[in-house]
């Protein structure tokens, strides 16, 4: 599968580096910094499509590493940015059910049990070489999920998430290359769910009028002209009804 | 004749695209309902023309993305069908959401472009050919029943969300790895492809190990669609808080899709060697499901978290079915899918009135319930009978096959079984008699004030008492033929 150019150990090398991003996003408590790291874990898999683009010269795998770039290394990571300053908040200090260390060890434990699973199967699914990096693109995902399952925190569930995604398509870089258009619409269903997400993260963090005024561009606007007109401009008819609620009240 | 085959599948589209155009220029809410009610009512048309004047299966795009058979034609009608009910319940349910400040009016054209596209996502990924295409087209079913339910002016309704997506997308995401690992089955049966029509005939030459692998991994995400037990985590918090039309959509429609996407799957099963384990497999599943559900049903004190934890059992029971996949079963199976969803929907459009009457769903807030709403308490008393499988009703002759295939299959689970659908049968008549017993004796003592019905609540729940009691007296036989084809198709 993989031709001479790069050998199979290079390759097998940035997995582990990929691995290791996981475990680093498994153990670390600053929410920034566990962003960069996701990004710098794309980033390897975008090198590793690479690399296999220049020795299979297979035109599909140049376009995946190109989308992948664009949207893992440079959107996501910005969108996530963006919100988790808007949310202020910026660490994950609780571990649930685990401690790190824990974690650490269950993955090792798991990325075991991956191996001797596949192994089994090695003659259909892939040569002996590539089980290695097989099992560790299974484990990717395993990781991703232990960190979902280990915290609490939004943006650490969302990190969680797409930890699990790039695992599966380290696993659909090595085994079988699905049709680009599948690949494409993948990564928008992504991007749609990260977007959805991040909605909701503000409402979780906020009460639930401000909510509505942040996630609504022209707020601002109107409650400028709102304080200037004396409150004609409010176009939200729940919140005016308050209003006049409040001031028969006082009357 | 073939370019108007070829356009079916652009007609849907265009037809979606035109209600949501609409429903963005649209100024009112009355109009937006009508084009949401159009949007479905057209769907089911089409569905019922193709039904009627084209020849099955057909195939679209080169590397045939989409297909329409019997299977999912049949679907995509009886999700049609549960759609228009839901747009014109809405009709009334909106303005009392509006009402009582539920709904923030800003988000009122956002709920209704979320209605369309659901509804355009879920006929889509029923006519998925290709399962990484369903794979898709799942995901967004899930992101826009996750915006129905967020829309509302409730922090619970946003948990709810979140642990909707935090748990069945990771799930999902398993599940593209089993469809990675049976497209290079295929590759190494020299077929390599993952549309599901190309899969169904070449079971023979794929090796049953790695097809049992890639079914398990498969199981999980579908399984999360549809509640079964170890993912099961997400239902009952996401149909208590999602507004009840929402809720209808997702327990009759969205988590029929799971159950649609596993029958799939399971068929490629079917006639290779992993049948008999991968027939444990979900039976287990299947009891454990069963099991729990009827269980915690018993301590509900929330009418719909108590009918979600039913949607639960009744997964499993249908999951039962599979598992013993003989001719018998799996038709029952199909057909307990069906009226599974009418009568859910029954039973949720009734809890949403209890809903508006009461402002709660807790059973003791509840009172004179037969007094202020009769056509409510009809509808719950009527889905209740029916989904327990009482014999005149239409749940009962599915039960009744499923339960007797189980039984020469294995007695002791047989046994299990009926004493776990009895656990459920009891908590549905504790649930009646808590919900009806609360009776003031005086009329004019009566504190609460009588909610009034809008006429197009009424109509669709009168519209459903009627269906669930005649095709329970009479199964058309158009419907029989039309399953036995399926499966048939299935290659049972």
């Amino acid at each position: 599968m993989i031709g001479t150019f790069f050998s199979i150990n290079t390759i097998t090398i940035f997995s582990v580096l990929i691995l290791l991003t996981a475990a680093m996003i498994t153990i670390s408590k600053n929410l920034m910094s566990m962003i960069f790291i996701y990004s710098m874990q794309s980033l390897l898999i975008v090198i590793i499509a690479v690399m296999l683009y220049i020795s299979e010269k297979n035109p599909i795998l140049f376009t995946i590493a190109v989308l992948t770039f664009l949207s893992k290394v440079i959107i996501i990571p910005f969108i996530t940015e963006k919100v988790q300053h808007k949310l202020r908040i910026k660490r994950d200090v609780t571990f649930h059910h685990l401690s790190p260390v824990g974690s650490i060890f269950l993955s090792i434990l798991v990325f075991f049990i991956v191996y001797a699973a596949f192994s089994s199967l090695a003659g259909i699914l892939a040569d002996k070489t590539s089980l290695i990096i097989i099992s560790l693109s299974v484990s990717l995902v395993f990781m991703g999920m232990i960190i979902m399952f280990t915290r609490k925190q939004m943006i650490t569930n969302v990190i969680g998430y797409l930890t699990m995604e790039n695992g599966v398509l380290l696993f659909s870089l090595f085994v079988a290359e699905l049709p680009l258009i599948i690949e494409f619409l993948v990564l928008l269903d992504l991007i749609m769910l990260i977007l959805l997400i991040t909605l909701m993260a503000f409402g979780i963090d906020s009460g639930i009028e401000e909510y509505h005024a942040r996630i609504d561009p022209f707020d601002p606007i109107r409650r400028r002209l709102d304080s200037r007109l004396g409150g004609r401009f409010d176009s939200r008819p729940d919140i005016r009804s308050e209003r006049v609620d409040r001031e028969e009240k006082a009357r | 004749m073939i370019l108007i085959e070829q356009m079916i599948l652009i007609i849907y589209l265009v037809v979606g695209m035109l209600a949501l155009l609409s429903m963005i220029l649209s100024r009112g809410e009355k109009s937006m309902n009508f084009f949401s009610i159009c949007h479905a009512l057209s769907y089911l048309l089409i569905s019922i023309l193709v039904v009627i004047y084209e020849k099955l299966p057909m195939f679209f795009t080169e590397s045939r993305l989409f297909f329409i058979d019997t299977f999912a034609l049949y679907e995509v009608v009886i999700a049609s069908f549960i759609f228009f009910l839901v747009a014109i319940y809405l009709r009334g349910y909106m303005r009392l959401m509006i009402g009582n400040k539920e709904l923030n009016p800003k988000n009122i054209r956002l709920f209704y472009c979320g209605f369309s596209l659901l509804l355009m996502s879920t006929v889509f990924a029923f006519f998925s050919n290709n399962l990484a295409l369903f794979w898709i087209f799942l995901e967004l079913t899930t992101l826009f029943s996750v915006l129905l339910i967020t829309l509302l002016n409730a922090k619970e309704n946003i948990v709810a969300g979140l642990h909707y997506i935090f748990i069945v997308s990771p799930a999902m995401v398993f599940t593209f790895i089993g469809l990675i690992i049976l497209y290079v089955a295929t590759q190494s049966a020299g077929v390599a492809s993952i549309n599901w029509f190309d899969i169904m005939h070449t079971t023979g030459l794929l090796q049953s190990r790695i097809l049992e692998v890639s079914f398990i991994f498969i199981f999980i995400g579908f399984a999360a669609k549809s509640g079964i037990v170890p993912f099961h985590n997400w239902l009952p918090k996401a149909y208590s808080a999602a507004p009840s039309p929402v809720t209808v959509l997702m327990s009759a429609v969205v988590s029929s899709l799971g159950m649609y996407g596993i029958i799939r799957v399971f068929a490629i099963i079917g006639h290779t060697a992993a049948l008999s384990k991968i027939s444990w497999l979900l039976i287990i599943f299947g009891m454990v499901s069963v099991a729990v559900a009827s269980f915690v049903m018993l301590q509900k004190k929330n009418v719909k978290m108590m009918l979600a934890f039913s949607s639960i059992e009744q997964a499993g029971i249908i999951l039962i079915a599979l598992g013993i996949a003989t001719k018998t079963s799996i038709f029952w199976a199909l057909l307990y899918v069906t009226f599974h969803s009418l009568i859910k929907a029954l039973l949720f459009f009734s809890a949403g009135i209890i809903n508006s009457q009461y402002e709660s769903n807790n059973l003791e807030s509840i009172s004179d319930m037969i007094r202020l709403q009769p056509v409510a308490s009809l509808g719950l008393i009527v889905g209740s009978l029916a989904i327990i499988g009482l014999p005149p009703f239409l749940l009962f002759a599915p039960k009744f096959f499923i339960l007797a295939e189980l039984g020469r299959h294995s007695i002791i689970l047989l046994g299990l079984l009926l004493f776990f659908i009895l656990i459920a049968v009891s908590a549905f008549a504790i649930l009646m008699t808590k919900l009806f017993s609360n009776v003031t004796k005086d009329e004019k003592n009566i504190k609460i004030k009588k909610f009034i019905l809008p006429a197009s609540m009424k109509f669709t729940i009168i519209l459903l008492i009627i269906l669930v009691i005649a095709l329970g007296l009479y199964m058309p036989p158009g419907l029989q033929h039309v399953i036995n084809s399926i499966v048939a198709q299935l290659g049972f």
